[in-house]
């Protein structure tokens, strides 16, 4: 009981924004996901461009050569309307994800190592001016402050299904902290539920309690 | 003027057994005099023909090299009659009025290019005579080796007892069938006016070619700034460049506002080559040009031309293309029409952004995938070139697969899956490196084991699920090596 009081409490403040349009793409913005590989957060980029894709094309920009697109159709991307772009040269990157950013309706792009931040800096600047949602994911280490409208950074994996020697993989619960201005200037915990064939489900819709005031 | 085994004229195709050449949807594009003999036929599914012949020899069509090698003929039969039109390679249309005036008659023209066709090619040609391009083609099937003419008086008349399947679109021919239609005579005799309503523009074109009006009858004369144009300094001199301006002038031809969603049957490709010398081959389609049969057609006429010079069989583009020009004729309003939730802006954007990603990274950087069926994750897409047909047939999703790996599909496979260090103890996965830290495993589940196929020195694997704090991962633990097959990202 106390604990629903105190979410209503939150979602009645008018520093929260819902969970669930956080985790949404808006033209113009640039949502930065941040940690390992093996968190989930691919999943999560890919669910994102789910939203827009029955719209038109989206664009995965894949660094690694790595993706797997019948992870994108399970998560109800027509096959059809998925490119994927192979490009590790960081100096031809922005270029390319610059040009996509033009034509698609949204564009996942992995971030190369050793990526200036001057271009990740003009980059986000043209996401705002084409008005097309980029959700950036660096291959190594985190994106510059200020590039990301939102930055969400895998902090937790929790499987179930696997046991020892049976069963199989069935859901993950991802915990992320979320920063950047859509959070107007507060850092928040999100948790996310996927069970791996349907789209990722915020579980934590009424969100936790503030972490604490980010510095940038 | 047809050749029937067209596609199998290359080195490693079997002279004297039976072999086909298979093309798009592993369809039957040719077949050789044994084959034939054995019962296959142009036309026919893959399967079906190695079950009517199990001994054939099946190879994949190159269209481009097959216009390489036509060309040749093509020019010969241009040097006895202007406006020779390509439909592919191995098939010419010819308009014969005027030509058979200038040779005196008709005989005299027949006998005037077969002698230039045997010179050529030897036999093996086939050749119909009809008034209409629909018509000539039927009647070229019509022809054999002991009478490689085949002429039709009327056209109509002709086409009258020919078989329903004759329209070309199998599900078009099966529905009629199903109607109680099984020859283009009782098609014909339908009118027009309930094909529209029922079939839309297939149904007309099918009604026309029954009727043998397969020319474009409301034919418009197309103002000349409709050409499209490059020209390009230094000159291009790689097929690709050539090739890729080729799909851009492609894609500006039919996306020409002033075409109104009209579209042509022909188009003329003219070069222009460093030395001044301009070229022009004029091709046509049965159906209206799209954007990827017009590039494709654009190509392989260019692969044709720049071959010539390093194959010393013609002339050539000396020093390069200096000029490309895409000509639109016999404009019809059989024209493209976007589907209702499709806006047209949206689409030519995403087209013309993705043309422009292709030239920075190249094509085959750009990709699309499309499902097939298989045990592991990697194994159940089959990648292709953005805007091209993905070469061979996928998989059959629906089989079975046993041993396949469950749901959910881990979105990260690598291409070449690195060496996992693993610890094992008595079979039970304790903990695995990641970088340069062991990270304990949580929970596992499998192994799924897949048996490969020990014929071709396959080994047989067993694959897993590891689960730990940093993550899961799908592992493959073959020949007592583990390798990370995915991640589940």
């Amino acid at each position: 009981m106390a604990r629903a009081e105190a979410a209503a409490e939150l979602l009645l403040s008018p520093s929260v924004v819902p969970t669930a349009e956080v985790l949404a793409l808006v033209p113009g913005r640039v949502v930065g996901l941040e940690g390992p590989p093996g968190l989930g957060l691919t999943r999560l980029g890919l669910s994102m461009l789910a939203t827009v894709a029955g719209r038109g094309p989206v664009a995965y920009v894949d660094v690694r050569g790595w993706l797997c697109p019948p992870a994108a159709w399970e998560l109800g991307i027509d096959p059809g309307r998925l490119i994927v772009v192979r490009c590790d040269d960081p100096v031809t990157w922005g270029r390319v994800v610059t040009g996509l950013l033009e034509g698609m309706q949204a564009v996942y792009a992995e971030v190369p190592a050793r990526m200036k931040d001057a271009q990740l800096r003009k980059l986000a600047a043209m996401t705002r001016s084409r008005r097309t949602p980029l959700v950036l994911r660096p291959v190594q280490g985190s994106l510059p402050s200020g590039v990301a409208h939102l930055r969400l950074a895998g902090k937790e994996i929790e499987w179930e299904g696997a046991g020892a020697g049976f069963g199989r993989l069935a859901a993950r619960r991802l915990v992320m902290e979320a920063t950047g201005k859509v959070m107007r200037g507060m850092a928040r915990t999100i948790e996310v539920e996927d069970d791996g064939t349907h789209a990722v489900r915020v579980v934590s819709g009424l969100g936790a309690a503030p972490a604490g005031r980010t510095a940038g | 003027m047809w050749y029937p085994d067209w596609a199998l004229r290359r080195p490693d195709a079997p002279q004297d057994e039976p072999a086909q050449a298979v093309g798009e949807g592993n369809r039957i594009v040719a077949v050789n005099a044994a084959a034939a003999t054995a019962g296959v036929v142009v036309g026919m599914r893959r399967r079906e023909a190695e079950a009517i012949c199990p001994t054939v020899t099946t190879l994949q069509a190159d269209p481009g090299a097959e216009a390489v090698a036509f060309e040749p003929v093509v020019q010969g039969v241009e040097g006895l009659i202007p406006r020779v039109e390509l439909s592919a390679p191995g098939l010419l249309l010819v308009p014969v009025t005027g030509a058979m005036r200038f040779y005196g008659d008709e005989a005299a023209l027949l006998d005037r290019v077969a002698k230039e066709l045997d010179s050529i090619t030897g036999d093996g040609y086939r050749i119909g005579l009809a008034a209409g391009p629909f018509a000539a083609q039927r009647a070229a099937e019509l022809a054999n080796a002991e009478q490689p003419v085949f002429r039709v008086a009327d056209d109509a008349g002709f086409l009258q007892t020919l078989d329903i399947s004759a329209v070309g679109k199998e599900e078009l021919a099966a529905t009629f069938r199903w109607l109680g239609i099984t020859t283009l005579g009782e098609l014909a005799a339908l009118p027009r006016e309930a094909m529209v309503s029922r079939f839309g523009n297939e149904g007309i074109a099918a009604h026309r070619m029954a009727r043998g009006e397969d020319r474009v009858t409301h034919a418009r004369n197309v103002p000349p700034d409709l050409d499209v144009e490059e020209r390009f300094s230094p000159p291009l001199d790689n097929l690709e460049q050539a090739a890729f301006v080729g799909r851009s002038l492609a894609h500006r031809l039919l996306g020409d506002p002033a075409l109104r969603g009209a579209i042509p049957h022909r188009v003329t490709v003219e070069v222009e080559a460093a030395d001044g010398k301009v070229r022009t081959r004029t091709w046509r389609n049965a159906d209206p040009f799209d954007e990827l049969t017009l590039a494709e057609r654009v190509r392989w006429q260019l692969r044709a031309w720049l071959d010539e010079s390093q194959l010393r069989s013609g002339p050539g583009i000396r020093g390069g293309v200096v000029r490309i020009r895409l000509a639109p004729a016999d404009i019809s309003d059989q024209g493209r029409q976007l589907a209702l939730h499709e806006d047209a802006q949206t689409a030519a954007e995403a087209h013309r952004t993705l043309i422009q990603t292709q030239a920075l990274v190249g094509p085959d950087q750009v990709l699309q995938a499309r499902p097939q069926g298989g045990r592991d994750p990697g194994e159940r897409m089959q990648w292709h070139r953005w805007g091209e047909e993905p070469a061979g047939e996928a998989r059959d999703v629906a089989s079975p697969w046993p041993g396949s790996v469950p749901a959910p599909i881990p979105a990260l496979t690598p291409s070449k899956p690195p060496v996992l260090e693993v610890d094992w103890d008595e079979g039970i996965p304790v903990r695995i490196r990641l970088g340069s830290r062991w990270v304990e495993v949580v929970s596992w589940a499998g192994p799924w084991r897949k048996v490969g196929r020990w014929w071709e020195g396959e080994p047989a694997a067993d694959r897993y699920q590891l689960v730990t704090s940093a993550g899961a991962f799908l592992c493959e633990v073959r020949e007592g090596r583990t390798y990370m097959t995915g991640v589940y990202d």
